[in-house]
């Protein structure tokens, strides 16, 4: 039974087309295309982990702050499917519309035109779409041109136009015919649903021998996956209902017996089998799949249609007494499955059903590809299983889901923007309470005085360089020794008599030569550290400059920047307070549109169940009506030749 | 056949061929619902679009806030990490050093390594560095060829100014050496 419901749910996400689209969306960004911004390759990081939420808030950012620029309109596609993926329609549609009419590249429009073309007839909007198709160029992806032969084959035949459809995929599914067409045959992945579809469009048309004949082919190709076995058993069911509608329960019989067992369509082929052999006046026959059937779950129409088609059968037989009791046993089984159908309605009113959903996919993220793996803890829960499995069901139930994840979100926000307008505070005031002293530490520090000193230094490098004799960078020694020899110099020239006084002269002489020398020397490499030495103290000055600059400017510009977002915090923490109770009212309502589809579904349920109740009574009545018939005959001596027109055993009659 | 069978099977039959339609053809209304109780769901469905996409435009001013709050441009630094083919390293773990602090460790699971190959790019770090010269020195660590135990470590300078500094830290396969290769991007 959960396995069942699980092929159900499978189906029926993968048939979701806004997980197509997304994989479509992004397949553009393989390894190989040459990332361009970074901050794009991080919205496929989410995406690609089916990160959803975290991937189109990131994109959206990374678009404000112009981070994606070089990948626009991939990112605009990409934020499309993400959009989609949430069930945001309108606003997907509005995107790939901006995207066309912005006229972009020719491979992007194409692929909006075809995002939007397949949006719309999700939409059950068929005109419009099919006016979207249309303007698809020739720039799809072969994977998507497939999808695109598909999708105008699925609005031909919404439309009723069968022929076309048939000529179309006819072209799709024919290699010899693509090159006429425009368009390449089906890949292997996608061929053979293209030829189911081809079957039922030429059933549809009346063409009955050549669709039977495809859907033969395809009712006996072997499948190697569990989607390819689900194929060949819809093939088989659906060849072998056009063979009881065309009269011919023959031919019905060994499509229906292809079927699988245990698969999604094994109910109705069961059924199909069953009454192909009553059909052929066999009803022995038709008792083995019946049986079979009736003792499966009750939440299928077929099973309940098996409960009163096996006393049928018995009654065919002339088994009247079996007949009589099997009746009985269902309308026994009816009335308890009726209460079950109660209490289980009663449970979803209750919320037991939601809840124990919830509770089940609690702190996922939102979007499509989830999966209902296993029912809720509720009684009978397995009534639900076709509800839950249907796509009304899944959509309201998704929107719930997301809602409460958004208000989950949004109650995550509202704690943060308290707690960055506390940091704000303590910004301003930290900064309010330093600036004093950073604005007396600046007006000790005058940058005045040590500017003009720089300058006069410039000067006298300058002067020194222009000098060229090193005096101006000599050294505290040389200064001294230099003083001494002009000391000594002054003295000689004063007349001042020394002992051994040509001598003493000499040496003067040559001292004050070494000294003009040495400094001489030395002269290249103290310029060169003098200049550089400048050099620094006009970084430190620039560097204080800027600094000083900065300072004014920050007293300017930090109030502003405090206001700012203050201001801008404010107006945020408005819009996440008005959303808050707007997102739970909108939850509260979409909860109760969930419960209402349930009931709905289970009410729908109790009224074909009644209806059965009902035609089961009347073949019990029709029973007694013949024995009190058999029991009269007798003594008016008839025989008991079994059931007359007109008390005849009339089957099942479907609701 | 009976006519009243053989009006159930084509019933029946009708149903069957028009329900394989349907499941082919995406999604179309199956269960019939009156009038009044589609256009109410209709009703909701708008205004919950409605709201959903203003809640994901609140994130979007929300997160661009709390960027601009944390991590001003002006000091901005942004690493990311991304591999190209990565047939020659399985990663398990990336330990991430600015200067002389660890300032990320990351584990990853097998779903973001496929998130990585398929060509995405993590985020690794977002943080604030002053304006400098700063070293950066990123730890790989994982499986390397012959499913060996593996450590790599990679390191870069970088200048950082006034404006947001971006680094990517590539891991990829150098096929001449059979090695996996570790190399850092600044983007400009």
């Amino acid at each position: 039974m959960i396995e069942r419901f699980r092929s159900i749910v499978a189906n029926a996400a993968l048939a979701g087309a806004a997980a197509l689209f997304c994989q479509n969306a992004g397949a553009q960004a393989q390894p190989g295309v040459k990332l361009q911004a970074p901050y794009y390759g991080d919205t496929l990081f989410h995406f690609y982990q089916d990160k959803h939420f975290e991937s189109i808030t990131g994109l959206m950012v990374s678009q404000h702050l112009n981070r994606v620029a070089q990948h626009a309109d991939e990112a605009e596609v990409l934020r499309g499917g993400l959009m989609l993926s949430y069930g945001l329609h309108s606003e997907a549609g509005k995107i790939f519309a901006q995207l066309i009419e912005r006229g972009t590249a020719p491979a992007v429009r194409d692929r909006a035109w075809f995002f939007l073309a397949k949006i719309r007839y999700q939409r059950g909007l068929i005109n419009e779409a099919q006016a979207a198709l249309d303007r698809v160029g020739d720039q799809l992806t072969p994977s998507l041109q497939e999808d695109r032969g598909l999708l105008q084959s699925n609005l031909m035949l919404a439309r009723g136009e069968y022929a076309a459809a048939v000529t179309l995929l006819t072209a799709m599914t024919t290699p010899a015919e693509a090159g006429v067409s425009g368009r390449s045959a089906s890949s292997a992945a996608s061929a053979p649903y293209a030829r189911f579809n081809l079957g039922v469009a030429l059933v549809k048309s009346g063409d009955v021998p050549r669709g039977s004949a495809l859907l033969d082919e395809l009712g006996r190709a072997p499948a190697a996956d569990d989607e390819a076995w689900s194929l060949r058993d819809k093939a088989n069911v659906a060849l072998g209902f056009a063979a009881l509608q065309d009269g011919q329960p023959q031919a019905a019989r060994p499509a229906l017996e292809r079927v699988r067992l245990n698969g999604l369509h094994s109910n109705k082929a069961l059924l199909g089998f069953g009454w192909a052999a009553a059909a052929l006046k066999q009803p022995q026959l038709a008792l083995v799949p019946w049986a079979e059937l009736g003792a499966r779950e009750l939440d299928d129409a077929a099973v309940l249609e098996a409960r009163i088609a096996v006393p049928y059968a018995y009654a065919e037989l002339g088994a009247y007494g079996q007949s009589l009791e099997r009746y009985l046993d269902a309308i026994t089984t009816f009335d308890r499955e009726g209460r079950r159908l109660d209490e289980s309605i009663a449970a979803v009113r209750a919320g037991k059903l939601v809840d124990g959903l919830l509770e089940r996919h609690r702190g996922e993220n939102i979007g499509w590809l989830w999966n209902l793996g296993t029912l809720p803890q509720m009684p009978h829960a397995g009534h639900l299983a076709p509800v839950l499995a249907g796509h009304p069901f899944q959509e309201a139930f998704k929107n719930l889901r997301d809602l409460q994840f958004l208000g989950n979100n949004l109650s995550d926000w509202n704690d943060k923007v308290g707690v960055y307008g506390d940091m704000l505070l303590t910004r301003q005031e930290a900064y309010a309470s330093r600036l004093p002293a950073t604005l007396a530490r600046s007006r000790e520090i005058t940058l005045g005085p040590l500017q003009a000193q720089r300058d006069r230094l410039a000067t006298e490098l300058q002067q020194a360089q222009a000098d060229a004799n090193g005096r101006a960078f000599a050294n505290d020694h040389q200064r001294d020794l230099a003083e001494r020899v002009q000391r000594l110099q002054q003295a000689l020239a004063a007349g001042v008599v020394l002992p051994d006084a040509a001598a003493s002269k000499e040496r003067v002489r040559l001292a004050a030569g070494a000294l003009t020398w040495q400094l001489a020397q030395d002269h290249s490499a103290r310029a060169w550290e003098a200049t550089k030495g400048l050099g620094l103290i006009d970084t430190g000055l620039a560097e204080a400059k800027r600094r000083e600059a900065a300072l004014v400017q920050a007293q300017r510009d930090e109030p502003a920047k405090f206001a700012a977002f203050a201001q801008r915090l404010a107006a945020l923490g408005g819009r996440l307070r008005g959303l808050q109770p707007q997102v739970a009212a909108l939850a509260q309502e979409q909860r109760i549109e969930v419960e209402q589809i349930a009931v709905a579904a289970l009410e729908s349920q109790k009224t074909r169940l009644a209806e059965y109740t009902m035609q089961a009574r009347f073949a019990v009545a029709q029973l007694y009506d013949r024995a009190q018939v058999a029991a009269v005959k007798p003594a008016t001596g008839a025989s008991d030749a079994g059931p007359t027109q007109e008390h005849g055993n009339a089957p099942p009659q479907k609701p | 056949m009976t006519p009243a069978l053989t009006s159930f099977v084509r019933h029946l039959a009708g149903l069957l061929l028009g329900a394989s339609i349907v499941a082919l053809a995406v999604a179309q209304p199956v269960v019939q619902a009156p009038a009044a109780a589609v256009s109410s769901a209709a009703a909701l469905d708008t205004r919950v679009q409605d709201t959903k996409a203003d809640v994901i435009r609140l994130n979007r001013d929300l997160l661009v806030l709390e960027e601009e709050l944390l991590f001003p441009a002006s000091t901005q630094l942004v690493v990311f990490l991304s591999m190209d083919v990565g047939k020659l390293f399985s990663l398990d773990s990336v330990q991430l050093k600015v200067g002389d602090t660890v300032v990320a460790t990351y584990l990853y699971t097998p779903l973001e390594v496929a998130a990585l190959h398929r060509g995405g790019v993590q985020r690794l770090y977002l943080g604030n560095l002053r304006p400098g010269e700063h070293q950066i020195v990123a730890f790989f660590t994982g499986k390397g060829p012959h499913d060996r135990d593996y450590k790599r470590g990679t390191t870069i300078k970088i200048d950082k100014g006034v404006d947001p500094r971006y680094v990517e830290l590539q891991i990829k396969d150098l096929q001449a050496k059979l090695q996996p290769e570790f190399e850092v991007k600044v983007w400009q």
